[in-house]
């Protein structure tokens, strides 16, 4: 196993709700649920995680909530809505047909 | 419906900014503190721990920036900042701003002005229920009336009621007298005196029509349209109402006095409802039904050859215009043959072969100044909007050689890390900061020139009851117009500026810091100045000269020294009868009796005051096929002749001899004289009006009078023949007045005069025969007027341009100039080098201009008289004007160069 893989352009969005899917986070357990789940293969630029929450924000697919951290520290969580929802749902089955062809692709050659 | 969800995070980004900063900069602090003990406890000391997490989250301002983007509050959060920072820079360079500023104020105001006139002519809907559901029959271009044969724009009463019960398409039809009774006089509650007024007549169905609620009382129903004379009611206009009455809520009941009939008011219409017809406003409504009393001489109710009226339909909602055409000309055809006949005469069977009755839109009213002033209106607008771009060129040369001064500033903050866009974008906001406060001051100036742009068109003595105050769309016009402009002069010197080589525009210094292009550009923009200049220029030479020589045009008659009055018998209770005639001889005699008073005469028209044109036939020949046999007849008292000036040239005019019982005769002009009695004198040959042969020895003629301009300058030799009051009894209204002296004693004296025939009878001043002439050309002298001031103004600019240019350049040349004059160069030969520098700009332009403004001058041929597009005059005085303007403009600097003392000039830097 080398450096762990940067993240495709885009995916991050997806990485996201599909973290936030499971149970409302915040900022830095979504970055180290995502490094767990993809067993350290995926490395999320955290510069870029927040950005990245603002803009799913601004779409609607999630909101915030401020709340108490594990440690008693007041932290920001973010849970999907109803429409992150259905768009995750659409996005995951995007994203398997994609890959799936891909899949194809490199298989058969 | 993400959107609600939006809007709520947005405006809390906006005006929360502190605590969502403030949540923004905790969220990052967790995460960096987490991050931090992450390292400690892998045993990383804590200074080193912290870097590590630094580096591993980025720099905490530029997530922040970033997360800022993702909000987009970033826009209107820098849009504000370039405000403020723009504000800042403009009060920097109060110069600059001040010229721009007012620059554009001109150049805006004056494209607002002509717009908010164009609005009101031809663009504005009426204040009615759904205007886009009416329309005319017919095109709406003639008025009066009309006894023609399967006549399609002026229909009788009979026909507007047998259309309106038999069609299937209009939910309602109406009608109107296609002429303003204006300058009416009646009293108001009874009361002695007359008041002048201006009446309409409708009829029943027209407010219902039209959907128009009033705003007081009620407004006429279809009952209102039978029996004639059984409806002596009226409904005022609201300014009237505010004007007259003093808004008395208690109107209703009372009454106004037209003739010998008392009208009771019932009704006020809304405020902004000013009637059908863009440019008039009737101050009362009263029902057709009662034509015959407003108005003996219009009297046509039941005589179905009687055609004087418009008809305006409402479509039911389904039906398309194609369809309503189709039905209404079928009804027609029915209608026109019920009242023709079971035969046709070959004449009627032609006219009803090519009657094609055709739906015009009435959603924008009815107007005949539409007719006249569209076109002139519309190249006034070609030429403000051409002014405007040369006044945008100016601004953006002033603008690019700002930029030089400010490319350390610009040098600096990119060098800071400002990017390109973000500065182009908060330099084109200090352009839209310099364009709204010039549409804003614009829309002010508008407000005073569209006022005095009425006055210039209007044709009386009153300005035309125009509405140009700026509605929303003049409002929206000007704000696209300020977006443009901002855009159109702002885009370039701010791509120009920010494209700067840093390391050198760091540099202190001057000499060797140049904005690539900037000389090529501001040239070409000169360029562009001079050529649109000479567009404008070479278009006020051609209306100029058309001017001048509709102004020269003979009109046969003498039209100095004459004033005209208007008499109103009607309205003081005269029947057409001996009385009458009397009154008009009267008034004549005492009138003509007056000291200064050379001659009077009662006329039914003089100069464009209206026609009465119908064929004649002529005793013993037949038509002639190439002409269509209409003749401009008049009706005129004995004195006319000497009054108008106008010399008879064969036989007589018409004297006492000429009675109510005395053979019936008249005076031809030299035209007519000509079509239909060729050969040898006229006097003694006799012919009829009408194209029945049976009539065709009614009237003999006595004289002969040279022939005269009678509707328009521009009119062709017209065949006329004129009648004497005595043997055409009616009502006329016009009383000449032939003087010499002072013209205010002259109108007092005939006032006295004629009170003195009779004390009630309403006499009212009009105008001179001079100014009448004058507001026939009306549309003609705008255009010539406001193309020439605007050119001269297009002029004046470009040589602001060329100056600051020339200046610009020879500043920073000095230098230069300082090594060659040190070497040599003659003070005559530098100022030769400047000179010749402009010359060839100047050369270019007038090359680019040309081209364009002839092809711009076919344009406009329809208005130009007796030249054309390419006169020669008019181009080589433009030319030669602007050569002489921009060669004194760029003289100035020239001469500053040659004087430039070397010894100065090379130490300079």
């Amino acid at each position: 196993m080398g450096k762990p893989t940067d993240l495709v352009q885009g995916t991050l969005d997806l990485l996201i709700l599909k973290t936030l899917a499971l149970e409302p986070m915040h900022g830095w357990g979504i970055a180290q649920r995502i490094r767990q789940m993809s067993n350290e293969v995926l490395q999320v630029n955290q510069g870029a995680l927040y950005p990245a929450l603002h803009r799913l924000e601004q779409s609607g697919w999630i909101k915030a909530k401020w709340g108490e951290s594990d440690n008693n520290r007041r932290a920001k969580y973010y849970s999907l809505t109803a429409a992150g929802r259905k768009y995750l749902e659409r996005e995951q089955a995007n994203w398997q047909r994609l890959s799936a062809a891909i899949g194809l692709v490199l298989e058969t050659s | 419906m993400r959107w609600l969800h939006k809007v709520p995070l947005r405006l809390r980004s906006l005006f929360r900014k502190s605590s969502v900063e403030q949540e923004l900069s905790d969220e990052l602090r967790l995460h960096l503190e987490r991050l931090v003990e992450e390292n400690m406890a892998r045993g990383v000391a804590p200074e080193e721990a912290r870097y590590a997490a630094l580096r591993e989250l980025g720099g905490p301002d530029q997530i922040k920036e970033e997360c800022r983007d993702m909000r987009r509050v970033n826009y209107i959060d820098n849009f504000l900042q370039d405000v403020r920072y723009g504000l800042r820079q403009l009060r920097r360079s109060p110069g600059i701003t001040t010229v721009a500023v007012f620059s554009l104020a001109l150049g805006i105001g004056a494209n607002t002005a002509i717009f908010s006139l164009m609005n009101a002519v031809m663009l504005r809907d009426l204040p009615v229920h759904d205007p886009g559901r009416l329309v005319l029959l017919g095109k709406g271009r003639a008025g009066g009336s009309d006894d023609g044969f399967a006549v399609t724009d002026l229909y009788s009463y009979s026909f507007y009621r047998e259309l309106r019960q038999k069609n299937q398409v209009f939910s309602d039809v109406s009608s109107l007298l296609s002429l303003l009774l204006g300058g009416m006089h009646g009293a108001v509650d009874g009361g002695p005196a007359l008041e002048k007024m201006d009446v309409q007549l409708v009829s029943g169905t027209y407010f219902p029509t039209l959907g128009v609620k009033p705003t007081l009382g009620r407004a006429f129903t279809e009952a209102e349209d039978e029996p004639a004379g059984g409806h002596p009611v009226a409904v005022i206009s609201y300014s009237w109402w505010k004007r007259r009455f003093g808004r008395d809520p208690s109107i209703t009941g009372r009454t106004v006095t037209l003739g010998s009939t008392v009208y009771t008011i019932i009704g006020v219409a809304p405020p902004e409802f000013f009637g059908t017809t863009v440019g008039q406003s009737p101050d009362l409504w009263i029902p057709l039904s009662m034509q015959k009393q407003v108005s003996p001489g219009w009297n046509g109710l039941d005589n179905k050859w009687f055609q004087s009226l418009y008809i305006v339909a409402r479509l039911k909602p389904a039906v398309t215009v194609d369809e309503a055409q189709a039905n209404v000309n079928l009804l027609a055809r029915q209608i026109w043959h019920e009242y023709a006949g079971p035969v046709l005469t070959r004449q009627q069977q032609q006219n009803l072969d090519h009657a094609h009755i055709q739906l015009t839109p009435a959603s924008r009213g009815l107007s005949r100044l539409r007719f006249e002033f569209s076109l002139p209106l519309q190249i006034l607008m070609a030429v403000v909007g051409l002014v405007l771009l040369i006044a945008c060129a100016n601004i953006a040369n002033l603008l690019l050689a700002r930029a030089t001064t400010r490319q350390r500033e610009i040098a600096v903050r990119m060098a800071i890390g400002a990017g390109r866009a973000r500065l182009v974008r908060q330099m084109l906001t200090e352009s839209l900061l310099m364009s709204l406060g010039g549409g804003a001051l614009g829309v002010l100036f508008a407000s005073w020139a569209s006022h005095a742009l009425v006055a210039t068109v209007s044709t009386g003595p009153e300005p035309l009851p125009l509405n140009v105050a700026p509605d929303g769309r003049v409002l929206a016009f000007t704000s696209l117009v300020s977006l443009a402009t901002a855009i159109t002069f702002g885009t370039v010197p701010a791509l120009r500026t920010t494209r700067v080589q840093l390391t050198s525009a760091l540099k202190e210094g001057r000499g060797a810091v140049a904005i690539a292009g900037r000389g090529a550009l501001a040239r070409a923009l000169i360029v562009l100045q001079v050529a649109l200049s000479l567009v404008l220029l070479i278009g006020a030479g051609l209306f100029l000269r058309s001017l001048v020589k509709l102004a020269h045009v003979d009109t046969g008659f003498n039209k100095e020294n004459v004033l005209m009055f208007g008499i109103d018998p009607v309205d003081v209770g005269y029947k057409e009868d001996a009385r009458l005639v009397n009154l008009y001889q009267q008034l004549e005699q005492r009138v003509s009796a007056e000291p200064g008073v050379r001659a009077a005469s009662i006329s039914f028209f003089t100069f464009n005051q209206g026609a009465w044109d119908d064929p004649v036939v002529v005793q013993g020949s037949i038509r002639m096929p190439e002409t269509n046999n209409d003749v401009l007849h008049n009706v005129i008292g004995p004195g006319y002749f000497a009054t108008m000036d106008i010399p008879l040239l064969v036989g007589r005019v018409f004297g006492p001899q000429d009675t109510d019982s005395s053979p019936k005769v008249a005076v031809i002009n030299e035209t007519m004289a000509r079509q239909y009695f060729p050969g040898g004198s006229p006097v003694g040959s006799r012919f009829g009006v009408g194209d029945d042969p049976k009539h065709s020895s009614d009237i003999e003629v006595v004289g002969v009078v040279k022939d005269a301009k009678y509707q328009g300058l521009r009119e062709r030799r017209w065949p006329a023949a004129y009648y004497p009051y005595t043997q055409r009894v009616g009502y006329y209204y016009g009383l000449e007045v032939r003087y010499a002296g002072d013209p205010r004693t002259i109108i007092a004296e005939v006032r006295q005069a004629a009170s003195e025939v009779d004390r009630t009878l309403p006499v009212t001043y009009q105008n001179t025969l001079a100014e009448q002439v004058d507001q026939s050309i009306a549309s003609q002298t705008l255009i010539a007027r406001l193309s020439a001031f605007f050119g001269l103004l297009a002029v004046f600019l470009a040589c602001i341009g060329i100056y600051g240019l020339m200046a610009y350049a020879v500043t920073r040349r000095t230098n230069e100039i300082g090594v060659r004059m040190a070497l040599g160069a003659g003070r005559s030969k530098v100022l030769w080098m400047v000179l010749r520098e402009s010359l060839i700009l100047l050369a270019l332009g007038l090359a680019v201009g040309l081209p364009a403004a002839l092809a711009a001058g076919r344009l406009v041929s329809k208005m130009l008289f007796g030249l054309s597009p390419a006169d020669p005059l008019s181009l080589a005085a433009a030319a030669l004007l602007l050569l002489a303007f921009a060669v004194a403009a760029s003289y100035l600097p020239a001469l500053r160069a040659s004087r430039v003392d070397p010894m100065v000039a090379l130490r300079y830097e």
